[in-house]
């Protein structure tokens, strides 16, 4: 069950999917010391992006293996559009993403920073929601869910394109 | 019918002169690129691989010698050739798309289109999204990407890149390595060839199907290699391997 956003907030997409690569090039099988020498990162750094691997369901953690799923199979054959389409559906689904674009759903209107950052307040605590909040845009921009002008400092709802 | 080459390098020499003192860089590279061609070039830091890539796409003289694009000489403003750089060289106070269409705006080309233009290279590196974002929003993997989209931009014939992923983590890096030979089998999109730099030589094994290797200074070139491995190449493989400790052993 995908509770909040943190996991995904500090990695990029690009690490985690090349995360999955390399494990997929081992034999889609290792364990973390093996991994961080494959990739020649320190487990310090590669913790996060494994979380976040594992919280996207990409990456299934067993008894110290890490070990890719069906999923990040489908992902790696996918092409640049069918990735975004896939990681979109699991995006969505994120309480603290879908509380944002109903947000802005009810509104019809564009939500602001300010007010976003408010309502994220209220379940993280203010010093984690600015944080948050460049997470989310940077995934829901990623998934092409979201747009966000830094200037006016607007936040609207995008449909996909095709 | 025989391919022209695209690009010929013939015997480029540089060197470099300080207090009347000569300062020798390149030596004797000699190779040509057809369509087609994913060339790699190979060596260690200092054997002169951007000063020949600013030789090649005109923006710096050889010493001796003579690179010919299409059988003309090489001019600096040519059109039909983009560069990738290491550093991203992008406009922090611009967007993505505004920096995609720069190269389109040198061209002349009317606002309109160039918006279509780059709207749709910023869709072929998986940007769409981040079209009205900055580049401080940006991770390091997605700026290259926009360095990349502006340079597929001006629809070259040929794409130079300077070590484009040794900034990048290696993550990050391999990702992009990916991203760009899946963008290269697509014969809708530019360009016809790729020439680039590195100084990791498994990347080189990895994406290139030919590998020039430089020696260290004054890079001279000490071997063209065929990497007949198919894609996609497995970095784990024995083959693979074997290549890698080839060229290593060529350099050291
Ligand atoms: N404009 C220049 N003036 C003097 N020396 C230069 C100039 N450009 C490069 N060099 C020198 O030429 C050598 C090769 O540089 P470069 O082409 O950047 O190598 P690489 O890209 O392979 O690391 C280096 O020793 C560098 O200091
Ligand atoms: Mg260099």
């Amino acid at each position: 069950m995908l509770t909040d956003f943190h996991p995904i907030a500090k990695v990029s997409v690009g690490q985690i999917l090349g995360l999955v690569e390399a494990i997929d090039e081992v034999g889609g099988v290792a364990d973390v010391a093996t991994i961080s020498q494959e990739v020649e990162m320190d487990v310090d750094r590669l913790g996060p992006i494994l979380d976040a691997a594992e919280f996207l369901g990409l990456l299934m953690v067993h008894e110290g293996d890490v070990r890719i799923t069906d999923l990040s199979r489908k992902l790696l054959s996918a092409n640049v559009r069918e990735r975004k389409a896939i990681l979109r559906e699991i995006i969505d689904d994120i309480p603290d993403f879908r509380m944002i674009t109903d947000m802005g759903r009810k509104a019809g209107r564009p939500l602001t920073r300010k007010e976003i950052i408010e309502a994220l307040s209220v379940h993280v605590g203010s010093h984690r929601a600015a944080d948050l909040f460049k997470a989310l845009v940077y995934w829901g921009r990623y998934v092409e869910l979201l747009r966000y002008d830094s200037q006016s400092e607007e936040l609207t709802l995008r449909t996909p394109s095709k | 019918m025989v391919d022209r080459p695209l690009l010929q390098v013939k015997d480029v020499a540089k060197s470099f002169f300080e207090n009347a003192k000569e300062f020798k860089v390149l030596d004797l590279v000699r190779f040509d690129l057809t369509e087609r061609d994913f060339v790699c070039v190979v060596g260690p830091s200092g054997s002169g691989k951007s000063t020949l890539l600013r030789i090649i796409v005109g923006l710096e003289k050889p010493t001796s010698g003579e690179v010919f694009f299409e059988g003309e000489p090489i001019r600096a403003d040519n059109p039909q050739v983009a560069m990738v750089f290491q550093s991203f060289a992008l406009f922090p106070w611009l967007t993505v798309e505004k920096n995609v269409e720069l190269g389109l705006e040198a061209k002349g080309t009317l606002p309109e289109e160039r918006r279509k233009i780059a709207r749709k290279f910023i869709d072929a590196v998986g940007l769409t999204g981040f079209e009205d974002a900055f580049p401080r929003e940006l991770s390091g993997g997605m700026k290259q990407r926009v360095g990349i989209a502006r340079a597929l931009a001006i629809e070259p014939l040929l794409l130079c890149m300077d070590e484009p992923f040794s900034s990048l983590d290696p993550l990050t890096a391999q990702n992009l390595r990916d991203e760009i030979l899946q963008l290269w089998t697509n014969p809708d999109l530019p360009p016809k060839a790729v020439l680039m730099v590195t100084h990791a030589i498994e990347e080189a094994v990895y994406m290139a199907d030919r590998v020039i290797v430089l020696s260290s200074r004054p890079g001279r070139m000490i071997a063209e290699l065929e990497i007949d491995l198919p894609r996609p190449r497995n970095r784990k493989e024995p083959e693979f391997y074997g290549w890698v400790d080839e060229i290593y052993s060529l350099i050291v």
